[in-house]
């Protein structure tokens, strides 16, 4: 039985983007350290045990912080902790996590994204709130919460080009398509902001493509959700790059 | 870091404590069973397919042979793809529950469908817009395993390889 | 379904927990968001009635606030309501389901999508636009004319809207406000609200006139065409009417065809446009309109065989547009722009129309 088309045997009709959305958004890259090593989250988890539960993940816009929420988020769902996330896009928002608090159990996590968003008022408010309900809040900010800091997300070059590693069939087109150099300068150019590096190298790698239409083109790729991921490392939650489903 | 005096809820220290369980139990795990995969055939070999036009594929799942399997989902997909959030729509969903549907698709399977009008797979440059074929495959014990092989619906050539460069 | 546990235990690779049930306090937080509206609102409702101390049999309402006053307190029961109820229907419909699950049930379930995906599509054709709107106006000469979309428009009608609400609701205050004083009565916490609602209502007021003098100083342009919605491979007839008066040094028309992205994340709502595809239809330099004149112009347009149909889905989208540039002497550049939907062609035996006379319109 012949399966889908082989890797690179150059009839392969399908040119996808490598830095899609669909391949790097939170949950879908292994999150990693400032160097691009592969965070202990055993660890991480120790640690926010250790803090008492509540803390805060901060860092610079695009840094990782909401890629490594939303997987400490998903280990603690699956070891059946009662997890509600909580998305602020602007003061209005508070309310909603504020309610979140309010009627999370006491042995509960609210995972507040943008933290930032509530204002200084509020957050003392939702501390107050969650300290008297006893359940606890892992939030991201951009700035100095006053929380107990889990982790400070960096960015760095090397953190770009571990990312960028990840991504489905970079051994296809890293070098081709997209050099070393790309890399280095769209992390120059965005400010150090990963989000932004990896648009701007998702734009370079259409305009090389429509360039140069005779370059080997990528394969479908196979994509696994998180939660199946356990069959390839201990905890389901890094990324596996690519199940083949070819022979 | 702020040394928080707070009291440690008691859930909290029974998740350190698993957290160090199962660092400790984690060589154990190196030797774990082999991934499964999904074997699939399509009925035209080029992938390529027209609106209207008849779908058949035909698959094998390897690699479960000491699992079992609670039940199975097929489906025929379109997404998009790119720059913006994916987008996602069934268009043909089928799931087998019980063990003699379940015998019926598991290990080996196959189903035709007959595909819509739209949409054409595009492959523009911050939309794409592309179809697979998903069998996904759900265990005793809550975990599950998905399988994607992507086709083409139409043949609209890429985007930005026309009459003319943008004025 | 496993009972919770909120530390598991792993066995090899297997979990005890399930994710199911992570997930039960998303549908907890709203459930209680929901009855807190209901209770909410209630208590504040039950606390204008009283018993009359006479007679217990009889109910009176008690005036304690101002009628101000409660349409803001009764604001806040009415968002958890909408809110929790809107939460609590999501996690229901999607509880313990596949990604593939979800998307197939979606069609089933329209009432419940509260953004009404289904809705925008083409019967028959999924992920197509309806092109509804843009065939209920028939033409003077060709079949139909074409709305204008384009930003100036939405941009006057926006600045207008804001400025009509906002000042009536203003107005409504300082009614309110002027008849307390008439009766004696002076509420200064409302007079100090009034003071920037007033300011930002005048200035609302200045912004849209100022909008609508930029946008009507290039007369109406008129766009008809023979037959909608198109399909690839066709030919259309199109007639360009352009009204005003004075010199256009240039103008354009071009079909284009645009991609738009939106993606989300955290605080960001990033939203990208693109046009992948531009062909210059028609072209004319010094064109000279009378006062009371109009500049008429008919031309065909042709939709490639192998173009991509329009396409939309609720982040995604493919469009395709007519779209006029003028350049005039004294007056500011300006951009027409005219949507068109692109059916895909239904079978390959079916043949796209090719219209070239004129066509009267019924």
């Amino acid at each position: 039985m012949t399966a889908q088309r082989p890797i690179n045997d150059g009839s392969s009709e399908f040119c996808g983007n490598p830095f899609s959305t669909r391949y790097t958004q939170p949950g879908r890259i292994t999150p990693m350290d400032r160097f691009g090593r592969p965070l202990n989250l055993h660890g991480i988890l120790a640690s926010l045990a250790e803090l008492g539960g509540t803390a805060a993940i901060q860092g610079p816009h695009g840094s990782g912080k909401t890629t490594l929420l939303e997987h400490l988020a998903c280990a603690l769902q699956h070891r059946g902790v009662c997890v509600v996330r909580v998305r602020l896009r602007g003061m209005s928002d508070a309310l909603k996590a504020l309610l979140a608090i309010a009627q999370s159990p006491p042995s509960g996590i609210v995972c507040i994204d943008s933290w930032e968003q509530m204002g200084r008022l509020l957050s003392s408010l939702a501390r107050g709130l969650a300290w008297v309900r006893g359940c606890h809040v892992l939030v991201t900010s951009h700035r100095v919460t006053g929380l107990p800091l889990l982790i400070d997300c960096q960015t760095s070059h090397p953190l770009l080009v571990a990312i960028v590693r990840q991504l489905p069939s970079h051994e296809i087109w890293h070098g081709q398509r997209i050099a070393a150099a790309d890399v280095e300068e769209a992390f120059e150019q965005c400010g150090g902001n990963m989000r932004e590096s990896l648009y701007h190298l998702y734009d370079r790698f259409e305009r090389h493509g429509r360039e140069v239409p005779d370059m080997p083109v990528m394969p479908a790729v196979s994509i696994v959700p998180l939660r199946s991921m356990k069959f390839m490392k201990p905890f389901g939650i890094f990324f596996a790059p690519r199940y083949p489903s070819t022979t | 870091m702020n040394d928080a005096a707070a009291t440690t809820n008691g859930d909290m220290k029974g998740l350190a404590r698993v957290s160090r369980a199962i660092a400790a139990a984690s060589p154990a795990l190196a030797g774990a069973t082999a991934s499964p995969r999904v074997v699939l055939q399509f009925d035209h070999t080029s992938r390529i397919y027209q609106p209207h036009e008849s779908l058949g594929v035909r698959y094998r799942i390897e690699g479960i042979d000491d699992e079992k399997v609670r039940a199975v989902e097929r489906s025929a997909v379109w997404y998009t793809e790119g720059k913006g959030e994916e987008d996602l729509e069934a268009h043909f969903f089928e799931r087998l529950f019980g063990q003699d549907a379940v015998a019926t698709a598991v290990p080996d399977g196959s189903f035709a469908i007959v595909l819509p009008t739209s949409p054409l797979s595009y492959e523009g440059v911050i939309v794409k817009v592309r179809w697979c074929v998903r069998v996904r495959i759900f265990f005793e014990g809550g975990k599950d395993f998905v399988s994607e092989h992507v086709f083409e619906v139409g043949q609209i050539p890429p985007a930005r390889n026309r009459r003319e460069p943008l004025a | 379904m496993k009972l919770p546990r909120f530390f598991g235990k792993k066995r090899g690779h297997r979990r005890t927990g399930s994710q199911a049930w992570g997930s039960f306090g998303e549908g907890l937080f709203y459930a209680v968001l929901l009855v807190s509206g209901f209770v909410f609102g209630g208590l504040v409702l039950s606390g204008t009635v009283a018993y009359s101390p006479t007679d217990p049999d009889t109910v009176v309402l008690q005036h304690g606030y101002d009628w101000w006053m409660w349409l803001l307190t009764l604001l806040l029961p009415g968002a958890l309501v909408a809110f929790g109820g809107s939460g609590v229907m999501r996690v229901i419909r999607v509880w313990g389901k596949s990604e593939e699950h979800r998307a197939a049930s979606m069609g089933l379930s329209e009432l419940l999508d509260t953004m009404g995906q289904a809705a925008q599509d083409a019967p028959g054709h999924p992920g197509v636009p309806t092109c509804e709107n843009l065939v209920n106006s028939p033409g003077t000469i060709l079949r139909y004319r074409l709305p204008l979309e384009s930003a100036e428009n939405w941009t006057l009608i926006g600045f207008g809207l804001f400025a009509l609400l906002w000042n009536a609701f203003v107005l409504v205050l300082a009614v309110g406000a002027g008849l307390d004083l008439l009766s004696g009565k002076t509420d200064w916490i409302l007079f100090m609200v009034l003071v920037p609602f007033v300011a930002v209502g005048i200035g609302g007021i200045v912004v849209f006139v100022w909008t609508f003098v930029l946008a009507t100083a290039v007369g109406p342009t008129q766009l008809e065409i023979s037959d909608h919605p198109l399909v690839p491979g066709g030919s259309y007839d199109v007639l360009l009417g352009q009204a005003g008066t004075g010199r256009f040094r240039t103008l354009e028309v071009f079909l284009e065809v645009e991609e738009l992205a939106t993606f989300r994340q955290g605080t960001d709502t990033r939203t990208e446009r693109l046009v992948v595809w531009r062909e210059r239809v028609k072209e004319w330099h010094d064109v000279e309109l009378a006062p009371g004149g109009r500049f008429e112009s008919h031309f065909m347009i042709d939709i490639p065989a192998d173009a991509m149909h329009s396409f939309v889905s609720k982040h995604n989208s493919v469009h395709w547009r007519i779209v006029l540039r003028g350049l005039s002497e004294s007056r500011p550049a300006f951009t027409r722009i005219f949507p068109l939907v692109v059916f895909p062609l239904s079978a390959p035996s079916v043949r796209p129309p090719v219209h070239s006379a004129w066509q009267v319109s019924p």
